[in-house]
């Protein structure tokens, strides 16, 4: 592997190796940057993976303590995992399902399609849908999503076929959906066997991640140092107020500072406003790229939940791949179903050691206990849609220090009344839907911890709505960038992947073409 | 109950094992052998499944002995839990009939040591793979080739989608 002196500040250094992280520093490398990647996590590979749910959970996740506030269920379950994603080489793209949906233009112009929302504080993107579009392609064909660029499919399992049976007898529409899983070979990597395992790492390989597919290749360039274990804590920045290098804490517990032309930070949403935060000096009192207060703000987590219900026969939903069926009438914005913004239903199974964890996390008794043993006859469904922005969502910071001295985040999180309105129009729809296909019983499942982290360092045409420009480089810092979900204006309703890494490709080429130009 | 077979990856550590006479708790580590059995009453009571052998959730006790051997925070909080528990009533909470230890449970429900006890229950009795058995997961496929040609679309009794839907 090609290495990079710590004084080297001409090259681009990225925090964190997931979904944004991972493929920018593909995109970069493959366009001649040199660039080091920092990832707190192992560099692990399939053989390391296990099909096992906790086992998977306790490898893969990130463990470190965080806070949470608000009127949110999770802080209630969740009170020091509110957040869900990983640490480890490929981020929580060893670990997604790989469902891989679109913004569509509605979502992109938020403010101006839903208009002005008590209490919510929606803005436009600073970017269309054509913009975008271009950059869709290309994370399609990147990542193998079925049902585009001539890729079938994958193939109805016993889960998907309750969920059809039961959205047709309503008349709604289902399919399989598209998926980063390979129905057939592509791109070197096998077709599913139908393991069901992929959040526990997927040890055969067929599910895109950064792991088994952007970093090899970056690798390859000759222009990549990846770093694993090694974890950003502060990010300094030159007198001219230009980011100038990232100090970060090796395996051993040793810091280092490693000079850089421009850092980008992908850490997942979370991480990437706390680090920020946390970088305050005199020329930043509030933390870097904070100096209107947006760092942290309108954090969104989509509207997510679950609907998990019991049959007569025997479903087996453990068989198989976990996500692949989708339900997408509701994702258009109707002012008439009473809330603004749209949701998907899709196709959501787990093993029994997680789904006695989800169901209900403070339910006991014989009536858990009845549900539960039916585990083999149970069907599920999972909600995404999207929840409103508001100022008072936000990332801060605690007193408390963690290991590494970098304040633990808290997370606050007010549900808005239209959240509300959506969660339970969601609940009512697919429990209709499992009802139609002859469910006996059905258990509206609260929301897990944040598995798709969105918003807190948001682009906005106006530096005072938000943090990043259009290209996400922060308004006050121009080398600095996120490539990371909290880049997001608003949550839109599809699973943010696609879009992360779309965004991902469109920056590179940005970022290139500033370099070329002599501007960064 | 379900006629399939239970598969734990073969790369996990093995289920832990424990004697079928009261000697079990020989097995113990840190635990004394009067909070376990206050400890698997509350565990029986909090999920209660008539079908599974005593030994599944004695293997839940043996899980939250090593939990409390490596936290001396949890193990404080096991203690607290089985001294309020016994406290509740006029009899130790292991002698109550069902309806009364359910009360009993549901008193402290909000407790940080309730907590623990019924989120740590979860966490180790569901993924016993005897339970997964008894319940119809199957569990780890990779090492057998996945599902794929192992009924990921067996199900028959709902009409099947049309083909590419
Ligand atoms: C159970 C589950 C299922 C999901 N399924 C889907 C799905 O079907 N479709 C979909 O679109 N999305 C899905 N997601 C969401 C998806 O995983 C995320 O949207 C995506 O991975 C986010 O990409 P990212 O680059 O922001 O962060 P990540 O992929 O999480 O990567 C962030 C990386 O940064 C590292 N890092 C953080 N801080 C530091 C630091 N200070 N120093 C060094 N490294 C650091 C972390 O260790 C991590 O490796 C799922 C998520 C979960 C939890």
């Amino acid at each position: 592997m090609t290495e990079y002196d710590l004084d080297d500040s001409g090259v681009v250094v990225i925090i964190g190796s997931g979904a944004g992280g991972g493929t920018l520093a593909h995109e970069l490398t493959k366009r001649g940057v040199g660039v080091v990647l920092l990832e707190a996590g192992r560099h692990l590979s399939a053989e390391d993976f296990v099909n096992d749910e906790w086992g998977g959970y306790e490898m893969l996740s990130w463990l470190d303590k965080r806070t949470a506030s608000g009127d949110w269920r999770v802080a209630r379950d969740h009170p020091v995992t509110p957040s869900w994603s990983c640490q480890v080489v490929g981020g929580t793209t060893t670990h997604w399902s790989g469902c891989c949906y679109r913004l569509i233009e509605d979502e992109m112009r938020a403010r101006t399609v839903y208009g002005d929302i008590a209490g919510a504080s929606l803005i436009d993107w600073p970017l269309t849908l054509d913009e975008l579009e271009p950059y869709y392609d290309l994370a399609e064909a990147r990542m193998g999503v079925t049902r585009t660029n001539g890729l079938p499919g994958l193939p109805a399992n016993n889960n998907f076929k309750v969920m059809y049976a039961g959205a047709s007898a309503l008349g709604l529409n289902a399919s399989t959906g598209r998926q980063a899983i390979n129905s057939v070979p592509y791109d070197g990597r096998p077709a599913t066997i139908q393991d069901g395992f992929t959040v526990t790492g997927d040890k055969v390989g067929s599910r895109w991640s950064t792991l088994n597919v952007e970093i090899p290749r970056a690798l390859a360039t000759g222009r990549l140092e990846l770093r694993p274990r090694s974890r950003a804590v502060f990010i300094e920045h030159d007198a001219a107020g230009k980011a100038s290098g990232v100090v970060y804490v090796d395996a051993a517990g040793t810091r280092h500072r490693q000079k850089a032309r421009a850092v980008v930070l992908a850490g997942n949403c979370v991480e990437s406003s706390r680090l920020l935060l946390h970088s305050a000096s005199s020329l930043f009192p509030q933390g870097l790229a904070n100096g209107h207060g947006s760092v942290g703000r309108y954090y969104l987590r989509h509207i997510i939940q679950t609907v998990w219900s019991v049959f007569d026969k025997p479903v087996n939903m453990h068989r198989g791949e976990i996500m692949t069926g989708v339900v997408d009438d509701f994702v258009r914005h109707d002012p008439a179903r009473g809330f603004a913004g749209g949701y998907y239903v899709e196709l959501n199974s787990m093993g029994l050691p997680t789904t006695a964890a989800f169901l209900d996390p403070g339910w006991w008794g014989r009536d858990f206990a009845q549900v539960i043993e039916q585990y083999a006859h149970m069907a599920g469904m999972l909600l995404s849609g999207e929840d409103m922005p508001q100022a008072g969502n936000r990332i801060t910071l605690n007193d408390e220090l963690d290991a590494f001295g970098v304040p633990v985040a808290n997370i606050h999180y007010d549900e808005h009344p239209n959240d509300l309105k959506m969660r339970s129009h969601g609940y009512k729809t697919m429990t209709a839907i499992h009802q139609a296909a002859g469910a006996r019983r059905s258990v509206e499942a609260p929301a897990y911890p944040a598995s798709h982290n969105l918003g807190s360092n948001r682009m906005s045409a106006k530096a005072e709505d938000g943090v990043l420009d259009g290209n996400g480089r922060a308004h006050e810092v121009p080398n600095l960038f996120i490539a990371d979900g909290s880049a997001f204006a608003t949550g839109g309703a599809c699973n943010p992947t696609l879009t992360i890494v779309a965004l991902a490709i469109r920056q590179a080429d940005f970022m290139a073409r500033q370099m070329a130009a002599g501007e960064l | 109950m379900t006629g399939i077979k239970a598969h734990k990856d073969p790369a996990m550590p093995p289920p832990l094992t424990v004697a079928e006479g009261p000697e079990w708790v020989e097995a113990l580590t840190l635990l004394a052998p009067d909070m376990a059995h206050t400890l698997l009453a509350a565990t029986r009571t909090l999920y209660p499944h008539d079908g599974l052998p005593e030994r599944v959730y004695r293997r839940v006790i043996l899980h939250f002995d090593r939990m409390a051997a490596m936290s001396p925070a949890a193990a404080q909080s096991l203690a607290e839990f089985v001294d309020r528990v016994d406290a509740a009533m006029p009899l130790p909470f292991r002698d109550l009939s069902e309806s009364y230890r359910v009360a009993v449970l549901t008193s402290l429900e909000e407790s940080a040591a309730f907590r623990l006890v019924q989120r740590s229950a979860v966490r180790f009795l569901y993924d016993d793979v005897e339970v997964w058995q008894a319940f119809g997961y199957e569990g780890a496929s990779v090492h057998l080739g996945g599902y794929a040609a192992r009924g990921f679309n067996d199900l028959d009794w709902l009409p099947e989608p049309p083909a590419g839907v």
